[in-house]
């Protein structure tokens, strides 16, 4: 009875205050501070439709729906909503304009206690996005976070968790940004978030146990960064064309047991990086059943890794599908597990038993490859005649065949099938309309070419 | 027979510029599409751009998404190969050809300029050979229209620009070869010279280089832009990433340093090159002592 | 029309040309005459503007090297030998070279028919006879109805009667109003076609006259072929310039002009000079292909 009576109030205050959002150009957030002061704990808020200028403390436990008509602009100072209380909801809500010092690390939306949701929101123009401090169990779904427009060093992180545990952070969307980044945060369940154009679409910093998949990290400097992190699963993600300087599809750091299954890294400078990982004796890591496609680098490694497997993963079209980090090799890390490698486009072999299984090794004695290791600049030379040529010549004079820095005992000779990106073949019409053009343009020539031949049957007939 | 020859008066007029050279252009490209060599490049050129096209539609089964992998390489590759031996030839065989079998002589006697003859035969030779890429590039354009919904028209188009404009540059130093040989196995010899210059030798004699004197990463990139070549497939890669960061710090810094003027920097080279040899061209064959 | 003025040309440290000058007024014609190597096709190839050469010609009034592109417009030129694209049709030639002359290709059957080559139109150039590519070479030459015409050695590959008829169809042209300039060694072609005669041993003119100041007894010329011993025939043919001969020493023997009532005396000049004369034969149909083969 209580909240159907608060639920018409609350109804009859957004009528009259929508209409009264007609008049006035702009309200403050002291009219929702207001609704909340009158709610009882655990309630649930419809805040009238309207832009409020101004900022949000939420200092009681209620359910804050904006209906997604709701905006509160903080005018650039400063965070624009905290949810200091446990069993907060905010729902619905644009909320843009928070300050861009760094120093105060002013947010869009941060929490200092949890659990609470955020969910629904639209996250504009601010320096970070939504920051969770010490919120455990809570849950982010559903937001979509754009930085300002600030150069990317500048920026702050969309989405940051600091010490929040067990947390589920799904659905949303960070463009522009600089990290989704999750320090001391273990238990989480990171699902279905897109991240764009941002520095690491996914960092991890000392957080553990922690599953991350069905994420899409698209042209971000970094796909997937885990550092100290340790027993995380790393699944059906796709990494595409995360580019920057160091450009990996997935990096990990000094990370134990880490699985990394079913991903698809496509078209980043390196498709998986791994940097001293594991890095305790005892631990194992576990790459399997990846597609790891156009690359420059499909896999790279430091001498030291140790202790990964490689298994069923397809590494298909990479300028360079291994690679050492430097002088070394990987012997310390194993191509095969139980007797199956992994799918390489480039292998040379056969399989005359029949049994998928190459009957001789994959093995990489690329010159040019080695090369590059010497001298990095030389990579301006790729794809072109002179690669080849060094290429040719480190397979036809045994004396200049560098060391395998690895091998692959048994590598598979059909592509393994249940990779994360699914297959895509559309008819290309635009394409269609080319080749045309093209084709019209070069019957033209050629008619050109004819045509006195073609005047002389006419004078003949 | 009958004695109807008046004498006219004098028609010191020569006839205007364009009809010469676009009748010297209009032969060229005829005697060049019905010569077997160019039918070989022609079917050689479409039916590897074909398999090309295959081959790299197998390998982006996966997403569909149209990556720079070994086989889009492999298409450049082709083409850094298969173009500038075919343009440098051509060019290096027109005119030498001529003068070996006499007709240059009796084409100079009509009333015509050095310079319109070289850059009809430009003209004639560009044709035909951008004719046959067409062709070739039509053809996989096909193949690609097929089942590549994720490949990105822009690009493609460029490439077939780039190539173009490769081959038209490569036909201009083919030709300035040309005008200063006598016959044409000279010429040819020449032309095999410096495509196998500009394709093999001066890109290992810059890999040795950077490794034996430890050049700096802006020494790296200058020098191998240098080569018409290089700043073709830099340029075409340009197209395909936007950026020049696949080709390691040198494409990095290239990036960073000359940004999107990139776009036109590349293909201006691979320009300046081939208006350079058509200016040198012209000058020398002004300037030869006889035919 | 023409004027030359100390035209020189060097092959290396040979002059080829060695101080041509001469002029030549409009609707006259002038033969050059001299032996094989005297330097008469690369004169012509000089005052067409194709090689470079030092001195100054003149054609219609322009300098060739200055406006060589203008002098050309107006000069038809007949080679030696026509060598062009051998693949080409002859119609289709005849439309090429009608382009570069800016005319309308409608000229081209019509000039066919005119060198009486009607309905080769179709045929490739390399399966004409060398007396129908003189014809066809004509025909590009009259493509643009120019004023002066160049000929070098215009009948030297055709037969007896295709000289006949090119001879007579310049004759036409010449009484036309052309002016024609001709290389030639046929004394008859020169007899029949030529105002003056400029004789070129090595590069320089030895004179400068008529056909009949050199031939008196107009129409009485014959040429004998002479054969001398292996190694004499350099100096045979010298001594012979010397006596005042027009000579044409080649592979088969000399081939010296001579008047019907002295057909001896080249034999005595050489016996003189102890060259021994093997053999001799007359000639009285002037044949290029016999006296040559």
């Amino acid at each position: 009875m209580l909240d159907m009576r608060y639920r018409n109030i609350g109804i009859s205050i957004f009528v009259l205050t929508a209409l009264a959002a007609r008049c006035l150009a702009a309200q403050t957030t002291d009219v929702i501070g207001a609704l909340i002061d009158a709610a009882a704990p655990g309630s649930t808020i419809t805040v009238p439709a309207g832009v409020y200028q101004g900022h949000l403390r939420i200092t009681k436990g209620v359910v804050l729906d904006g209906h997604g008509a709701v905006t509160i602009d903080g005018g650039g100072e400063g965070t624009v909503v905290e949810l200091l209380a446990p069993n907060t909801t905010l729902r619905g809500f644009t909320i843009s304009g928070s300050g861009a010092g760094v120093d105060r690390e002013p947010a869009g939306i941060r929490a200092e206690t949890g659990p609470v949701v955020i969910e629904d929101n639209v996250v504009d123009d601010v320096l970070f996005g939504i920051d969770l401090r010490t919120a455990p169990d809570s849950i982010v779904r559903n937001n979509l976070v754009t930085s300002k427009h600030l150069e990317a060093g500048r920026r702050g992180d969309g989405i940051r968790l600091w010490w929040s545990h067990n947390c589920t952070i799904e659905d949303n969307s960070v463009h522009r940004s600089r990290d989704m980044v999750f320090w001391y945060s273990e238990g989480l369940h990171i699902r279905g978030n897109h991240v764009t154009d941002s520095r690491y679409g996914l960092h991890f910093m000392y957080s553990h146990d922690t599953t991350l998949e069905h994420n899409t990290l698209d042209g971000n400097s970094v796909g997937i960064y885990l550092m100290y992190s340790n027993r995380i699963t790393v699944q059906d993600n796709v990494l595409v064309r995360n580019r920057g300087a160091s450009g990996y599809g997935l990096g990990l750091k000094d990370c134990d047991d880490i699985v990394v299954r079913n991903n698809a890294m496509l078209a980043n400078r390196v498709g998986i990086y791994i940097d001293n990982s594991p890095s305790s004796v005892d631990s194992n890591g576990l790459v399997e059943h990846n597609a790891v496609q156009y690359n420059e680098i499909g896999f790279l490694a430091t001498p030291n890794t140790h202790n990964n497997d490689l298994t069923e993963n397809a590494f298909i079209e990479n300028e360079q599908q291994v690679a050492v980090h430097g002088k070394g090799d990987l012997a310390q890390n194993h191509f095969a597990r139980d007797g199956r490698g992994n799918f390489w486009s480039d292998y040379a072999g056969f399989d005359l038993q029949g049994d998928g299984i190459g009957d001789l090794p994959y093995e990489s004695r690329n010159l040019f490859e080695s090369l590059l290791a010497t001298d990095p600049n030389l990579r301006i030379f790729v794809n072109s005649p002179a690669q080849q040529a060094v290429e040719f010549a480190g397979r036809a004079l045994p004396q200049l065949q560098p060391n395998p820095s690895f091998t692959d005992p048994s590598p598979l000779v059909q592509r393994p099938v249940s990779l994360a990106a699914g297959t895509s073949s559309r008819f290309n019409a635009a394409m269609g309309f080319v080749s045309l053009i093209l084709l019209c343009v070069a019957g033209a020539g050629l008619w050109l070419g004819a045509e006195r031949g073609l005047r002389r049957k006419e004078a003949l007939s | 027979m009958s004695a109807t020859a008046t004498v006219s008066t004098p028609t010191g007029l020569a006839p205007s510029v364009p009809t010469a050279i676009l009748a010297i252009a209009r032969r060229e490209l005829r005697d060049a599409l019905s010569s077997k060599w160019f039918a070989m490049f022609t079917i050689a050129f479409a039916g590897l751009a074909i398999a090309l096209s295959f081959l790299s539609l197998a390998g982006a089964g996966s997403s569909g998404f149209a990556g720079f992998g070994r086989t889009t390489a492999g298409l450049l590759n082709l083409i850094m190969l298969l173009v500038p031996l075919l343009a440098l030839t051509a060019g290096a065989g027109s005119i030498a050809g001529e003068r070996e079998r006499g007709t240059l002589l009796y084409l100079l006697a009509q009333p015509i300029s050095r310079s319109e003859v070289v850059i009809g035969k430009f003209l004639g030779l560009s044709g035909a050979i951008c004719a046959s890429l067409l062709l070739g590039f039509g053809l996989s354009a096909c193949v690609l229209t097929w089942r590549a919904g994720g490949v990105g028209v822009g690009a493609f188009v460029a490439l077939v620009a780039l190539t173009c404009l490769l081959a038209m540059s490569m036909l201009a130093i083919g030709l300035l070869i040309s005008v200063r040989s006598r016959k044409t196995s000279v010429a040819t010899g020449l032309a095999l010279c410096v495509w196998l210059a500009l394709v093999f030798l001066s890109d290992l004699g810059l890999m040795a280089g950077t490794i034996l004197f430890k050049l700096r990463v802006q020494e790296v990139f200058a020098l191998a832009v240098l080569n018409p070549l290089q700043a073709f497939k830099m340029g075409v890669i340009m197209q395909m990433n936007a950026s020049l960061d696949v080709l390691g710090p040198a494409g990095m810094y290239a990036s960073r340093t000359f940004g999107d003027h990139l776009a036109w920097m590349l293909p201006g080279v691979v320009g300046v090159w081939g208006a350079m040899a058509m200016v040198i061209a012209m000058v020398l064959f002004a300037r030869r002592v006889s035919v | 029309m023409i004027s030359a003025r100390s035209v020189e040309r060097h092959f290396g440290k040979n002059k080829a040309i060695d101080g041509v000058s001469f002029t030549l007024d409009q609707g006259r014609s002038l033969a050059l005459w001299g032996s094989n190597g005297a330097g008469k096709t690369t004169l012509i190839r000089c005052l067409l503007g194709v090689i470079r050469f030092r001195g100054q010609v003149e054609i219609a009034g322009r300098d060739v090297r200055r406006s060589g592109k203008a002098v050309r417009a107006c000069v038809g030129y007949v080679p030696q030998e026509l060598a062009f694209h051998d693949d080409a049709r002859v119609g289709e030639s005849m439309r090429f070279f009608a382009r570069l002359r800016g005319v309308p290709g409608g000229r081209a059957s019509e000039l066919l028919e005119r060198v009486r080559l009607p309905d080769q139109e179709r045929k490739r150039v390399r399966d004409l006879s060398g007396g129908m590519k003189q014809r066809l070479a004509l025909a590009i030459a009259l493509l643009s109805d120019p004023p002066i015409i160049l000929l070098d050695e215009p009948t030297s590959n055709l037969d007896a009667s295709g000289r006949r008829d090119v001879v007579e169809m310049l004759a036409e042209l010449k009484q036309a109003g052309k002016t024609l300039l001709l290389a030639s060694h046929r004394p008859d072609e020169v007899i029949a076609l030529a105002d003056r005669v400029l004789v070129i041993e090595r590069g320089r003119v030895q004179a400068d006259t008529t056909p009949k100041q050199l031939w008196p007894s107009e129409a009485a010329v014959q040429v004998v072929r002479l054969h001398v011993a292996d190694g004499e025939g350099e100096r045979a043919a010298q001594l012979l310039r010397n006596a005042g001969h027009a000579v044409d020493f080649n592979g088969h023997g000399l081939c010296v002009a001579v008047p019907r009532t002295q057909k001896a005396s080249p034999i005595r000049v050489l016996t003189l000079a102890n060259v021994e004369v093997r053999d001799f034969e007359f000639f009285d149909d002037l044949d290029a292909e016999e006296v040559r083969s």
